[in-house]
């Protein structure tokens, strides 16, 4: 299971993208089976811009140092006011973002004015007076009326500057992941070719004129397509427009299926009665807020019947996983009602919808846009456990990356009761006089530093303001369990840092 | 870094199954009379069972191979563990005599890969001249193994020097270390268990080495301390193994450790970082104590002591005692100096870890659904990749998880049958709890499926970390339990051990 893997390597048959640290591997080309694809027609450009961008992600392992800078070429979508449409992973630790002309060539700087990586879309504005940029150009409006079979065009911008057509057909409708292995939304799966232009990325996905989708990831082989539909776009678009972006909202359970007969009987569940068993609620997520509780059989969620596969009949879309009722549909805020089967007896609760902010998980989901919080002292490299992180040790990070780390990141719950706000651990040791004999420590979770309980980098911080007898005391949970510092050499160590051959430009980041 | 086993690269290119029935029929010779010194060098062929624990109801993989043994005592020949490990049939033969002699284990110690062989009918052996036992060589003194390796069937010799003298792990077991000598003679399959002489004495026992790939001409030979330590714990005629302090240990290099353990700068003493509750330091050492001597020897800052002018190991202090021996210890606790004594004995919890030999392996299966317990030689067997089982099999002894489940029992496979359709995807989950009853060993998962929880209509399974119990139908899985049987060719539902 690598969604995100397979989103890069797709994404890198159309335009080379590279995303975070893990550098897809470029697709082997096949010059013998390389189709030329029809092209149903050519359009003069009314709604199109290339954007490029210069990004550059942080290293999670040597937290104040950045990658170095690559590009993404990628199309915008001109909306109203001005306002331009992207992916998320276009703009994705961005550091400078340029609009273009698709047949004149000028150019534009633009900055991001709403983003949402779990939903992988975000908005474009001009950073200066667009003094006519946009004239010749007229917004496009977003549609969310596509259903099953629906024959859809995707457009691309030619060298010539004008809009090459091809068709896909929707060919079923589903959950999936867009870019983050943690948030399930749905997308249009449907079937045609494409072809690999420069400026591919984002393309958008148009019916009758309007837009309906942005593609996601291709697969040539199979020649199917992902797309972020439109529902989600306009989901997006509502809750930017009143200037306080909530994001979307999420239910925070775990699931199983209950077509085990034996285990259907055992859950007193009836042959009548559809529903899933519920075997995990997330800590601060909607479900736990208004009740839900592990063992719980949901039968219905505003409304919707819930099959024992964990889906419900859309009347757009049909079948469609649960995910949905709370993701596309709701916004936070909004009733949640669900009807659950409780020690054999239905219940109904209600509540309101919530959505768990990232900054709230014990290990950072993840990180665009700024590096890892991190704290340097006498060489001693000390972050907050995140999952970009983790996932610098490559595919196999579970078991690559230090174990330990591997395991809490999804064992979390025993230092959630236990007050942890952030899970700190010295990342790596750098050689200095004040670290003599601790080079080789790394990977290693803090427990108390100076005899105080370090719940997030912030105490840290704190806990290192108070040496006794001038020496620090730190405590990790394992091998070697406890390690002194002395607080004058280190302090004078940390300045050799900054100037020295390691330059490290600040001795922290907490933000 | 792997050291290969001679013996298993050996019965793998270069001895097939059935050697003996394609060796060359020789004339027998009148055995020479004048006295030859190596005359008590022999031959050992193995034929072995190797346990597949995918299917541990079947007897094993018939496998053979060879190495060389040498004549300690009267009819007592001496080899490597790993040379007899898993035998079913032993043979001694001879350098000049054609006649094979049957021959069985008296002891073997997995933990120094070292066994006592002795033939069936002791008349043949009986003018032979047992070899002599030297000392420790000095570095870059010459020496010759001699044994059976690849490249012939007659004894070959093979000189080198002694390159090092290091603690090393025994790769037989996996997780032993001990002294051991490196030399550059060249030391190839087959030659395991065979002496190293010095001056006719000898001063070592050749078993292991690093491939070619790694490194060249080292070779590993088992010392003199070693194979005595091992001849002196059989003499009551049982071997008690190795025992262990179970500690880790962390070296003081930081002057601020110095300052805030109030210790003297004078290079003694080494930080305890863990202690096994359940060693032989569990409740006398904790986490925080400074080491400063063992039996009178100081202990450095590394964890080292030095004996004979050699700065080695202290676990060298351990290692020639025996079950029952007692050990004092200086030790620093809260800036002040104490002596302890502690009680040696094994540290069981550790041998899940390594390489398990002579050992059926233990499963109960039902309706399907193969227990068994967590071993190295499981983990290896079933390729199991589960991150959680892989987790509590390396945090097995640091994160003491022998007190809550001395036995880890991983439900390993489910052979498919229409009462555990939906069970599949469950294999290579960690067993919590039967009908109600916590599993920690694997008779806990014998015992707790007969029992009738609730009203018993129901056999529940909690796995460990895996959302949903699984469940079945008493009435249908006892009804397909010998079916299944049956259909798999399982001749019994469970092997728990000889009682």
């Amino acid at each position: 299971m690598k969604p995100f893997a397979l989103t890069l390597t797709a994404l890198a048959l159309l335009c080379g993208l590279s995303l975070g640290e893990s550098k897809p591997k470029a697709a082997p080309k096949d010059e013998a089976t390389e189709i030329t694809v029809p092209i149903i027609g050519t359009a003069k450009n009314t709604s199109l811009m290339k954007v490029n961008v210069t990004y550059q992600p942080w290293n999670y392992r040597i937290p104040w140092q950045k990658t170095p800078p690559s590009a993404r070429r990628g199309l915008g979508v001109l909306l109203d006011n001005n306002r331009i449409l992207v992916t998320a992973q276009m703009v994705g630790d961005a550091t400078f973002i340029e609009l273009e002309q698709a047949d004149g060539g000028r150019r534009l700087p633009a900055k991001v004015k709403a983003v949402d990586y779990e939903a992988n879309l975000a908005l474009l504005e001009p950073a200066r007076d667009p003094d006519g940029f946009f004239a010749g150009l007229k917004p496009i409006s977003v549609d969310t009326s596509v259903r099953v079979n629906d024959e859809l065009q995707t457009w691309q911008i030619n060298p010539t500057g004008e809009v090459d057509i091809t068709t896909l057909k929707v060919n079923k409708v589903k959950t999936a992941h867009y870019v983050l292995d943690s948030s399930m939304f749905i997308v249009y799966e449907a079937v045609g070719l494409i072809r690999s232009e420069t400026n591919s990325f984002t393309l958008p996905v148009i019916k009758n004129g309007k837009l309906v989708g942005l593609l996601l990831r291709y697969d040539s082989k199979n020649q199917t397509t992902s797309v972020l539909p439109g529902p989600i776009i306009e989901h997006f678009l509502k809750d930017v427009a009143d200037n306080n972006y909530q994001g979307f909202p999420s239910l925070g359970v775990e699931y199983q299926q209950t077509l085990d007969t034996q285990f259907r009987e055992y859950l007193g569940m009836s042959n009548q009665q559809h529903g899933v068993y519920i075997s995990a609620v997330t800590k601060g997520g909607s479900a736990e807020s208004i009740g839900v509780k592990e063992g719980d059989i949901v039968l219905e969620m505003n409304g919707q019947k819930v099959n024992e596969r964990g889906d419900y009949k859309d009347p757009q879309f049909g079948t469609l996983n649960m995910s949905h009722i709370v993701r596309g549909k709701c916004f936070v805020g909004d009733e949640l009602k669900v009807k659950v089967l409780r020690e054999g007896k239905e219940q109904l609760l209600v509540g309101k919808l919530t959505r768990k902010n990232p900054k709230d998980f014990l290990v950072w989901p993840y990180l665009f846009d700024r590096g890892g919080n991190y704290l340097v002292m006498g060489g001693m490299i000390f972050q907050e456990l995140s999952l970009p992180y983790l996932q610098s040790f490559g595919d196999e990070w579970e078991t690559q990356a230090p174990l330990r780390l591997a395991y809490v990141a999804k064992h979390t719950d025993d230092y959630e009761k236990a007050g942890r706000k952030k899970l700190v651990y010295l990342g790596a040791t750098l050689p200095t006089k004040s670290t003599q004999g601790y080079e080789r420590l790394g990977g290693l979770i803090i427990t108390k530093v100076n005899d105080k309980d370090i719940n997030d980098l912030s105490d840290l911080n704190n806990a290192f303001k108070d040496p006794k007898d001038g020496i620090h005391k730190i405590e990790f949970e394992d091998f070697p369990k406890v390690v002194y510092l002395d607080a004058l050499t280190a302090e004078r160590d940390n300045l050799k840092l900054i100037d020295g051959v390691y330059h490290i430009g600040s001795l922290k980041r907490i933000e | 870094m792997k050291r290969t086993l001679f013996l298993a690269a050996l019965a793998s290119f270069t001895l097939p199954l059935f050697a003996a029935d394609e060796a060359p029929v020789e004339k027998p010779k009148v055995l020479e009379a004048q006295p030859d010194p190596w005359e008590g060098i022999v031959r050992i062929e193995a034929s072995f069972l190797i346990p597949d624990y995918r299917t541990p109801w079947e007897a094993g993989r018939p496998s053979a191979g060879s190495g060389t043994g040498w004549l300690v005592g009267k009819n007592r020949f001496i080899t490597n563990a790993h040379v007899v490990s898993n035998s079913t049939k032993l043979v001694i033969r001879l350098t000049n005599d054609p006649e094979p002699y049957d021959a069985h284990i008296v002891h073997i110690a997995h933990d120094c890969d070292l066994a006592i062989i002795e033939a069936d009918n002791p008349k043949p052996f009986e003018k032979l001249k047992p070899l002599e036992l030297g000392g420790i060589p000095k570095l870059n003194t010459e020496l010759i193994a001699v044994g059976y390796p690849v490249g012939g069937e007659r004894m070959s010799v093979t000189r080198g020097v002694v390159s090092r003298i290091d603690f090393q792990s025994y790769s037989h077991s996996g997780i032993d270390q001990h002294l051991a000598i490196q030399v550059d003679a060249a030391i190839n399959p087959g030659n395991s268990g065979g002496p190293v002489l010095q001056e006719n004495k000898v001063v070592g026992i050749a078993f292991q080495g690093y491939s070619g790939s790694v490194a060249q001409n080292v070779g590993y030979m088992i010392p003199v301390p070693v194979i005595e330590r091992f001849l002196d714990d059989i003499k009551d005629g049982h071997y008690d193994h190795y025992m262990d302090l179970a500690i880790s240990h962390f070296a003081i290099e930081n002057p601020a450790q110095l300052k805030a353990l109030g210790l003297e700068d004078n290079g003694i003493g080494v930080y305890v970082s863990n202690v096994q509750s359940a060693g032989a330091a569990g409740g006398v050492l904790q986490v925080g104590d400074v080491i400063l001597g063992i039996d009178g020897h100081p202990v450095y800052h590394n964890g080292l002591i030095k004996v004979d002018d050699q700065m080695i190991d202290m676990n060298e202090a351990v290692e020639r005692k025996f079950v029952g021996d007692k050990l004092s210890m200086d030790i620093w606790r809260d800036a002040k100096k104490q002596t302890v004594e502690i009680t040696l004995k094994r540290f069981l919890p550790y041998l899940t870890m390594g390489e398990q030999y002579n050992q059926k392996p233990r499963y109960v299966l039902y309706a399907g659904l193969l227990f068994q317990p967590m071993s190295r030689n499981l983990m290896e067997a079933h390729g199991i990749r589960d991150p959680l089982v892989n987790y509590v099999f390396d945090n097995y002894l640091n994160r003491e998880i022998y007190k809550e489940r001395p036995e880890v029992v991983v439900l390993t496979a489910v052979l498919p049958d229409e009462v555990n359709s939906y069970l599949q995807s469950y294999q290579h989950s960690i067993v919590d709890e039967v009908n109600g009853v916590k599993i920690k060993t694997l008779k806990d998962v014998d015992d707790a499926l007969k029992k009738n929880d609730g009203d018993g209509k129901f056999i529940i399974i909690k796995l460990l970390e895996k959302n949903r119990p699984l469940v079945l139908k008493r009435e249908l899985a006892e009804k397909a339990h010998p079916q299944i049987m049956q259909t798999y060719d399982v001749p019994a539902a469970s092997y728990l051990g000889d009682e």
